[in-house]
This record gives structure tokens, sequence and C-alpha cells, in this order.
């Protein structure tokens, strides 16, 4: 057997897909990111470590570098508990700017909820990335809103240099579910649905003079419920309680979303109607399934949004067509406000049932989406016994066929959400690289 | 028809009869003036409720749209000073969770649970069949009348199964502010997950209820909320306890240091009242029956055989003829309600 440990935590980034399964090795110890409680867990690895310093103290030089094939390397998927505060840590559920969204469970009410783990290191390496985050709390404990993320909680563990904001629980994002579709778009009745929802969500926002700058597909979240939730505030501006109007002078969401004022790099812009332009167009991505705005790269993209010409798909009729138009006018000032697109024909008449709507796609093939705590709570209240025969071992090779046998599944098109496709070992650094492109084809 | 009136000064307050709402609502036992008849006053402390106020609301809505013999009514409700006061018909026996506490330790008689059961029963198909999941089941939520009438309360959890005019097949919201019912909610419903639950969710609780009334004690008591989870998802139960469900050895002592009094091991449920529990709290809400379906079971056929449930209460009395107003306490009342309600904390001072 091998004598190894290790407990570095950027072990963890050799670990194969994140979450399919939470891999715990006995040996190396990767996953030693949270701190346990509720005690027991880990006497194995505690003795198997004991039996390494007995091996040095005889001295046996010859012991001391032991030859270890990676078939004899083994992991373990093991669920093992891990206690934040109140909070029971289930499975990742996907990977923000500044670190991992996870899932967890609140054992005192035991409801379901998201938390995102920030760490400081990683923030201070993000430019603004402290003040962004201090913001984006201060900014989403005073909204309370049905169709605006709530954060819950925060808390802090000062020896690992980790910060936890606790949301509430969603089950996807909206670009996860056209992603997840043939034709990436949303029937009419059902892209509406959403549509509303968004318009009454920003009308909330900008009544608290809150400027969200990221719309799109991807930062509209839906719970359980159905409910949607304007998401990720991080560059979210909040105009000056004292200022005359709603002049913004940055622009730092999305490229493919951003309006033609910001394309055109002017120095201030109106910013509710930076909003209103990116939900134009991702409703215009929720019913034709493409962008109004491509390029090849950013400029390219930057310059035809500039122009500010697109075309709308013949079967995109009439009262929806002109609210796309009107909401996507080039010049600001002649663009929807949101009272506009409120009286509007087709926001206040749902379109008719066509199709059965577009579900929401299942997580590591849970169609369900099941609370990924209860697993861990499972092997902590009953699986005492490690030796147990059910207790599954894999070696390195073993787990690198599955990690290319994932990958070609995933390459065949089969229904991964945007985030859980992420690798975590190609984690990328500066924002900028977070940030995606979606409108920016590969050429 | 009494008139009751919607003002505060209309009742004269003779003592507290309890708390609710996690002590953030008072019940008093009170008399209207002009008739001379015993009412409840339920009085939400509306600046401790705070972020809960929409549930004192929606109870209000709610139970004022039902008209069923066996969920509690209410005659008026209205705002006094920085209370909402809810005036409802004095229900003498109190909640099923006072009668366990205060005599029946170890579980009500049989036929009590059966007409207690009944009543309950009927409650849930009025409401389910309104479109509505009571989801709050419990025995401190029933309350028994003078005569022996059983009737729901707790409505400010219950939820809408329509929802923009439809009927949903399944429902997903979590209720808010729900600690206190969580070990007799199903496990679909604890399990938060894209299959959702709907009113057979109830039928669930109905069985937790059963075991509660049976067996005295509060289901999944002194269990982490955690693994009370856990226990229900992978399918186990409360059992009732009796001589055949109690394991004993030869000279009838039970195993282990658990204290079951001898009265637990020796009474007998019948099989009827025993299959009645399993039926609802199996764990596959397709297969659970449903609250008319129960309805059916040969055991609520006893109930046309006239039995009373007061003589089955005894000797616990019901209230209006236990009160002897004591005149020290109710002046005492306000003054004690008075220093409750003084939020001492804030006064601190932060040097």
């Amino acid at each position: 057997m091998c004598n190894i440990t290790n407990s570095d935590s950027d072990e963890q980034e050799l670990n194969p897909e994140p979450g399919e399964v939470e891999l715990t090795n006995r040996v190396f110890d990767v996953n030693s990111e949270e701190f346990p409680v509720l005690g027991d867990l880990d006497e194995d690895a505690h003795t198997w470590s004991n039996n390494l310093s007995d091996d040095l103290d005889v001295g046996n030089i010859s012991n001391f570098f032991h030859r270890v094939s990676s078939e004899q390397v083994i992991y373990q998927a093991k669920k093992r508990l891990k206690m934040i505060g109140k909070y029971v840590m289930g499975d990742l559920l996907g990977e923000g700017s500044y670190g991992k969204v996870k899932e967890m469970l609140d054992s005192d009410t035991l409801c379901r909820r998201a938390v995102k783990i920030l760490k400081q290191r990683k923030l201070r390496r993000i430019p603004n990335g402290v003040q962004n985050v201090e913001r984006e709390i201060k900014l989403l404990k005073s909204l309370k809103h049905k169709n605006v993320i709530s954060l819950v909680d925060v808390l802090f563990n000062e020896e690992k240099q980790k910060m936890y904001l606790i949301m509430e629980f969603c089950v996807g994002s909206l670009q996860g579910m056209l992603e997840s579709t043939p034709y990436k778009k949303f029937p009419l009745y059902q892209a509406h649905g959403y549509f509303i929802q968004l318009i009454d969500g920003l009308e909330y926002l900008h009544s608290k003079r809150v400027v969200h700058k990221d719309i799109k597909p991807g930062n509209l979240l839906l719970t359980l419920e159905g409910e949607l939730k304007i998401s990720d505030l991080g560059v979210a501006e909040t105009i000056d309680f004292f200022a005359i109007d709603d002049t913004c002078v940055q622009g730092q969401g999305s490229p493919a979303f951003q309006p033609p004022e910001i394309a055109n790099g002017l120095d201030s812009f109106p910013g509710f109607k930076v909003d209103v332009w990116s939900s134009g167009v991702s409703l215009y991505n929720f019913v034709t399934g493409e962008y109004p705005f491509e390029g090849d790269s950013i400029y390219k993209l930057f310059e035809n949004i500039g122009k500010g010409e697109f075309t709308i798909p013949d079967y995109i009729e009439d009262p929806l067509r002109d609210l796309l138009l009107g909401m996507l006018r080039k010049d600001p000032e002649e663009r929807l406000s949101l009272q506009q697109i409120r009286q509007h024909m087709w926001f206040s008449r749902r379109p008719p049932v066509t199709a059965p709507p577009v579900p929401i796609p299942p997580l590591r093939n849970d169609e369900f989406h099941c609370m990924t705590v209860l697993p861990y709570l499972f092997d902590h209240y009953y699986d005492t016994s490690d030796t147990a025969n059910n207790v599954e071992y894999f070696t390195e090779r073993e787990l690198n066929e599955e990690i290319t046998k994932r990958e070609a599944e995933q390459n065949n098109g089969s229904a991964q959400t945007n985030q859980s496709s992420k690798r975590r070992w190609k984690k990328p650094i500066s924002c900028i690289a977070v940030r995606k492109i979606p409108g920016c084809k590969q050429s | 028809m009494v008139n009751y009136e919607a003002n505060i000064s209309a009742y004269e307050t003779i003592s507290t009869l309890g708390q609710c709402f996690e002590g953030m609502a008072v019940v008093n036992l009170a008399k209207h003036k002009i008739s001379g008849t015993m009412v409840t006053i339920k009085r939400f402390n509306m600046d401790r409720i705070k972020h809960e106020a929409h549930l004192v609301e929606r109870e209000i809505i709610l139970t004022k749209q039902f008209q069923h013999p066996n969920i509690i009514k209410y005659f008026v409700a209205f705002v006094h000073l920085h209370e909402v006061c809810v005036v409802s018909p004095l229900m003498a026996f109190g909640s099923c969770r006072d009668l366990l506490n205060t005599h029946f330790n170890e579980g009500l008689p049989e036929h009590a649970i059966i007409l207690i059961l009944k009543d309950v029963l009927d409650a849930l198909d009025y409401i389910h069949k309104r479109g509505f999941i009571h989801r709050s089941v419990r025995a401190g939520h029933i309350l028994i009348s003078a005569t022996g009438k059983a009737s729901l309360a707790g409505l400010r959890y219950a939820c809408p199964i329509v929802l923009n005019g439809k009927w949903q097949r399944q429902i997903h919201s979590f209720p808010a502010s729900t600690v206190r019912n969580l070990n007799w909610l199903s496990p679909e419903l604890l399990e938060q997950n894209l299959q959702g639950y709907n009113q057979k969710s109830d039928i669930y609780s109905v069985g937790m209820l059963i075991c509660e009334l049976a067996n005295g004690a509060e289901p999944y008591a002194g269990v982490s909320t955690t693994l009370m989870l856990t226990e229900k998802v992978r399918g186990c139960v409360p059992q009732l306890l009796d001589c055949t469900t109690v394991p004993t050895d030869e000279n009838n002592e039970v195993h282990g240091d658990c204290d079951i009094s001898n009265n637990v091991v020796s009474r007998r449920f019948s099989e009827d009242l025993h299959e009645l529990a399993t039926l609802c709290l199996q764990k596959e809400a397709i297969i659970r029956p449903t609250a008319s379906q129960l309805l059916t079971h040969p055991i609520f056929k006893l109930i046309k055989k006239g039995i009373f449930l007061p003589d089955l209460l005894k000797p616990v009395m019901p209230l209006s003829s236990r009160v002897a107003v004591n005149t020290d306490e109710v002046a005492n009342l306000d003054v004690v309600q008075q220093f409750a309600d003084l939020e001492l904390y804030s006064c601190e001072w932060d040097f």
C-alpha cells in the first residue's frame, strides 16, 4: 500500500470533473477545503499517516522514497459531511467569476440554499475584486423583490480566508435551458413568462436606483417553483441619491449584450436604457435562439453593435417584432422605457401555449435536481464502517478514462448546463477570461 | 346571530390561554360583553412578527374564506395598537397538543383518535377540494370544542394548488418559517426537488398526527432535523407504540434503556388504526390515499355508534366549566402583558 499523505488543497485542481463524483481520497486528503464538524469522519486517514511516521522512525531509507505506480494510488468516492456554521455542504452547482457555487442545506429550517464561496487570495488578484464583492453584498442586502436573487446570510472563515455568500437556491439559468434544446430558443409563451418577470425585477432595481448592467440569460436564474431571479450584481451600479439623472460612465457587462453607446465608447450614457437594451437582446435570444449582433472578435462585435443594424427573422410577427425594434433602438433616448414596454401590446397579452415548455436540464444526469446534501448526510448517519463492501475505489487510470469518456459525451452535444461543463483545472485567473462572450463565434 | 364588534373594548379579557406563532401571538380567553358568550382572542404582536406579517394576513384571509364545521372560524379580525386581533369561538378543550401535554402523556384512547381523525380528514378533504394544501397538520393545530368537535387551525402555512388560474400537478414552494412543523412534513416536501409535492403531503402529516395522538410524544422528538430528514427519505417512520410494536422479552420487559411504561406495552391499538397510519405514511405519495378515500376506511364506521368525544376525554373538563374567574389574575394580566411587550433589550446603552 502506498504511504503518501498530501493535504495541499491545490491538489484539488487535479480532481476530475468537479462534483461529478466528489472525490475524497483517503490517501491524498484532497478535500480538505472545509472544516469538518460533527466528529468522526477521518480516522482511517489518520491511521495511515501514522503508519508513515512509523516507517520513518525505523529509518529505513528505502522506505522513504517508496515507488508507487499510478495503479496503486486509489481514490475513494465518499461523501464526507462538512458544515459551515449551521449549513451542511453539498455538491458543486457551478462556477462564478470569483469562485465556486455549491449547494447547502440550512440544518435549522431544512431549506435548500446556494453558497458562493469567495477566496480572499483569489479576490485580491482581480482588479477591484474585494471592493466589488463588498459593494455587491451591501447592494443585495438592501434589495428585496421576488424577481431579484436574495442574499440570505454571509459567513467568514478568517483562518481559511474565505467568505461564504448564502443565497436562495436556484435550479439553473435560462442560458442552461436554452443550450439544452436543439433550437436554443423558448416557445413564445414561455419566453413571455420569463420576460414579464425580468421586467418586474428590473423595474424594482431601477426604482432603487440600481443599474444591473449585465442582464443576459446566464444571469437569469430559476427557482424550483419556476420563478425568475435576476442574479449577479457584481458590476451593478447604484446611481447617487443626489444625481440629476441616471448617467453612468462605465460599462462592464458581457459584450454581446452591450448597447451601441457602450460599444462606441461614449464617455457617459443613460444607465437604465442599458438594461433595456440587454433585456431586448435577451428577449431576441429567447425567441430566435440567435443574437442580434455577432462578430468573430470583440472588436468586430462592437463594430456591429455600434452600427445598430440588425435583422429579425421573418417568423417573428408584429407585436413582438415591434417590441424588439423598440428595445433595440440605437439611440438610448428613442429606446423604449420600462413603462413603455409594460404598455406594449406583446407584453400585456400572453401568447397561446403551442408546444411543451423547455424543461430545466438535468444536473449531472439528475432530472429532478435532488438535494445533493443528502448523500453526505446518509454517509454521516448510517455508513459508519468504512470496511463495508459497498465502498468504491478508483485508480488514477480509471478516473482518467472516466474523464475522457465524459468529455466525449459532452462534445457529442448531450444536454449539459453551461456551468457544469467547466473544468476545474482550467480555472481562469483574471476577470476578463471568465466573462464568456456568447456573441462571438469561433472562427 | 351575534354580531361581534371589531373593537377590543367590546370584549373583556379573562385569562391567557397560551401562546402561538413561536411566542409572537397570545391567545386570550375573553367574554363578549353584549352577548355574554365566551370567545378566544388571538393577538398577534406585529412589532415582533415583522417579516412574517404576510403569514398572519394569509391566515386571516384563508380562514375567513373557508366555511366548514371542522375548520376554525374567525368571527372578526381587527387592528388594535400594534396588535392584530382575531376573535374566534372558544374551543373549550384546547388543542390536541394541550390534551397530550396535560393529561394524555402516553397518547389518547383509540376511539378519541378516530373521532378526531374523522373531523380532521373532513376538513382536509374540503381544503384540498378548494385547491389548497394545509402543510401544518399536527396536534397543536387541532382544536377541540366543548361538544367534542375537532377544528383544524394553522392555515397560515397553507399554499394554493391553483397558480395563474391553473391547477398545478406539483407544488415546489417551501413553506416559510416552518421550523415548528418540520417533523410532520412529508419527505417529498422536505426534499425540495423538481418532482415537487401535492395534497398527498398533508396525508403523510395525518400519518404523523395519528402517531402523535396515539403515542403522546411529538414525532421525531429529540432527533436532529437533518437526521429526521434522512430517516424520512429512506422511508423510516414512527409506529404506534403498543404490545404489537414494542419489542419485549419473556418477562414482558422492554428491551434497552428506553423508558416506555407498562401502560404502553400492555395496550393494543386495533389493526385498523395501525393500517391507517401505515397507509398515510407510505413514502410514495402516489399510492397514499386521498382524504376522501381515507374517510371510506372501515375504522370510521365506529362513529355511527354515537360515541361522544368529551366522555372519552374525561377527566379533562372543557374550559368554560373550569374557569373560576380569579379577579386578581385578571387585574394582573394586563400589567404582565405590558411588561412582556416591553423590549427591555432595546434600552441597552451602547457606550
